[in-house]
């Protein structure tokens, strides 16, 4: 069975009289341990897509899958515990609490998973090690670089142990450099099995991943597995 | 079960962090609008005491009187309207004698004369209401002479220049000093204290210490001989009943015998009137209560600008925040969980608005009760109320702002900037 499968995927918005089809039926479905790139210029609908797949947003018509269970199947209670427990999400403008620590940041998805305030401290802290910033538990956003913010966000996105990260531009806002280390934290989860699908319009950060969707006007005009191989010798 | 409930503390007590830090954040608009739930909840809270006080005041008065009597005075009884077919109002002492003889269930009876008069000893005056009664006094009044002793038979007919002094009298004229005994000039004549009767306290500001009593005979004949029609008459009249009786129906049997003594008939006023300490603790509680009422009533108005105050800055609060509850969740959040938040956010608000106006209306109940000898009770109920009433307020108007926060759409808060 695949971890998110959709059919006849459509996004619909009214604009002044105008429709947008910003997502135009889209049927597709991805694996467990896949690590997918969405590309598309401006506007094509990939951040669309993503939302109706990290239940974040409600299709107008056809269906979203995750393992299995039709998300229009379930209520707004049962989607927040599936984002909880099954998806973690990375914003391109990383949307962390200011005025909150780090280890607080990234303890938020276990008050919600509800977790006693000391397994959430263990854990957060726990992932925030993993991620490098043992000794940046303390600091708030304001007192972090840009990538040790979106390594926080990623520490958050991960917490609950999620099957799925969802990441839309994570590197958007990050200079190639530090885009890189990013990436690099990004193919190790995938080694772990974690399935990854990012939205990117950057070819280098698409080139990391193993599948390669091509988004135009809501529609996927290509879908292709990218040969890692191929890009080392190019 | 335990872990369950553990949990659900944790997750009421993070709901309380989250909501001190949105607070700090926002510190001074934080304060201005706790200031406005303390205004509205000392106001309620002294409203509230100032209105239970002033029953307790009106039950003392009325106890202080005697629990269980009737009181008769020479006035013209216009309740009923109808024919008057008297020039004044009448009641003498053999009346005074006839409900004593006629009407069962007395304990005593108090007729009386009332004047005020001029105590002088040793250079010390004071001036004070005085009561010329008989021994039935002290029974019907419930008042004892703590020193000394009580105004007797004999005293009356002898019309023996015998005087009971009130606490406050007493230490006017003599101070400490025991002054059981002693010779003070009343009005010129020469008078020995007997007694000096136990403190009744006061009532409505209003000092039951500052009296002094003599027999009747000796009051008739020495200050108020002329200002009286008869030689016979009486200005006021106690009738103490025993306990259990009733005292509508005794009234009715006085009400039937004096008419009868006065020849009224058919609908004719009354030349007297008879009230009971029933009636008179009814008709207070009423007053008091329509009083306290209104009291609280103006004062919730205080409140209610309060908590739209509290609804006005969550509203605020929550705009401010729509991508912080879009990210929350995206991140796994409930609606239930959302509203819980600002819930709890507008509690703590108010809670501590609460807080401060609860010890704002302690300090002005206990100002009231030193300086205007008026008791505002605030108990540990009202204070309890108070904090519970805070929250509830909290509740009522961070309601509306917390649902309306959890029905955002997560894609469409996350996407607020
Ligand atoms: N909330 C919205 N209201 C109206 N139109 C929207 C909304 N969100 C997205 N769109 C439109 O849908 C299309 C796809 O947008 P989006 O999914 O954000 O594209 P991408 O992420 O590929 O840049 C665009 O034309 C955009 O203007
Ligand atoms: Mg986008």
């Amino acid at each position: 069975m695949a971890l998110v499968e959709t059919q006849d995927l459509v996004k619909k918005y009214e604009l002044g009289g105008e429709t947008v089809r910003a997502v135009d039926g889209v049927s597709l479905s991805i694996e467990r341990g896949e690590y997918v790139a969405i590309m598309g210029a401006s506007g094509s609908g990939k951040s669309t897509f993503m939302n109706m797949i990290g239940c974040l947003d409600i299709p107008t018509s056809g269906i979203v899958r995750i393992d299995g269970i039709a998300t229009s199947d379930r209520d707004s209670d049962a989607l927040a515990e599936l984002r909880n427990q099954k998806i973690g999400f990375v914003f391109q403008q990383f949307n962390l609490l200011a005025r909150t620590t780090a280890l607080d940041n990234v303890a938020v998805p276990l008050i919600y998973a509800g977790l006693g305030t000391e397994a959430r401290r263990e854990k957060a802290k726990a992932k925030l090690e993993e991620m490098g910033l043992g000794d940046r538990l303390d600091h708030s956003p304001a007192k972090l670089s840009g990538g040790q913010q979106q390594r926080v966000a990623i520490a958050r996105a991960l917490v609950t142990d999620p099957v799925i990260l969802l990441a839309d531009e994570p590197t958007g806002a990050l200079d190639s450099k530090t885009s890189e280390d990013i990436m690099q934290i990004f193919e190790s989860l995938n080694a772990q099995g974690i399935t990854i699908i990012v939205v990117t319009h950057e070819a280098e950060i698409a080139d990391h991943a193993k599948r390669r969707i091509e988004f135009r006007d809501g529609k996927v005009i290509e879908d292709v597995a990218v040969n890692n191989s191929q890009k080392v010798s190019s | 079960m335990i872990g369950n409930f553990r949990q659900q503390a944790s997750g009421w007590l993070v709901n309380v962090a989250i909501a001190m830090t949105a607070l700090r954040t926002n510190l001074m608009r934080s304060i201005l609008t706790t200031l406005g739930v303390m205004i509205g909840v000392f106001a309620v809270t002294l409203a509230v005491a100032v209105g239970s006080g002033a029953q307790v005041s009106v039950m003392q008065s009325i106890n202080a009187l005697g629990s269980n009597m009737a009181l008769i005075f020479p006035q013209p009884d216009t309740g009923e309207g109808g024919r008057r077919s008297f020039d004044r109002g009448r009641l003498t002492m053999r009346d005074a004698r006839a409900i004593q003889k006629q009407i069962s269930g007395i304990d005593d009876i108090a007729p009386q004369l009332r004047s005020n008069i001029q105590l002088i000893v040793a250079g010390r005056n004071a001036s004070t209401n005085a009561v010329g009664t008989t021994p039935g006094y002290g029974k019907v009044s419930n008042l004892v002479a703590e020193n000394g002793r009580f105004i007797s038979e004999a005293d009356v007919r002898s019309a023996a220049r015998v005087v009971v002094l009130g606490p406050t009298v007493a230490r006017k004229l003599f101070g400490d000093f025991d002054p059981v005994g002693e010779t003070i000039r009343i009005n010129r004549a020469p008078f020995t204290v007997i007694g000096i009767t136990e403190s009744k306290g006061s009532s409505f500001g209003n000092d039951n210490d500052d009296i002094a009593l003599m027999p009747i005979s000796t009051m008739r004949q020495r200050f108020s001989g002329d200002s009286l029609a008869g030689p016979d008459d009486l200005q006021l009249l106690f009738v103490g009943f025993q306990n259990g009786i009733s005292l509508p129906e005794a009234k009715r049997e006085m009400t039937k015998l004096l008419r009868e003594r006065y020849r009224v008939r058919g609908k004719d006023i009354n030349p007297f009137t008879i009230r009971t300490t029933e009636e008179f603790m009814k008709e207070s509680a009423q007053v008091t209560g329509i009083f306290q009422i209104v009291l609280v009533a103006i004062a919730s108005i205080s409140l209610l600008v309060g908590g739209i105050g509290i609804m006005n800055i969550m509203l605020v609060s929550v705009t401010e925040r729509t991508r912080e509850i879009g990210l929350r969740m995206a991140l796994g959040a409930k609606r239930s969980d959302i509203r819980n938040q600002f819930l709890v956010e507008a509690a703590v608000l108010c809670v501590i608005g609460g807080a401060m106006g609860l010890i704002l209306a302690i300090a002005g109940g206990t100002a009231l009760t030193v300086y205007a000898d008026f008791p505002v009770p605030i108990g540990v109920g009202v204070g309890v109320g108070a904090i519970i009433f805070s929250a509830f307020i909290g509740l009522l108007f961070g309601g509306y702002p917390a649902v309306r926060a959890s029905r955002l759409s997560p894609i469409e808060a996350l996407r607020t900037e």
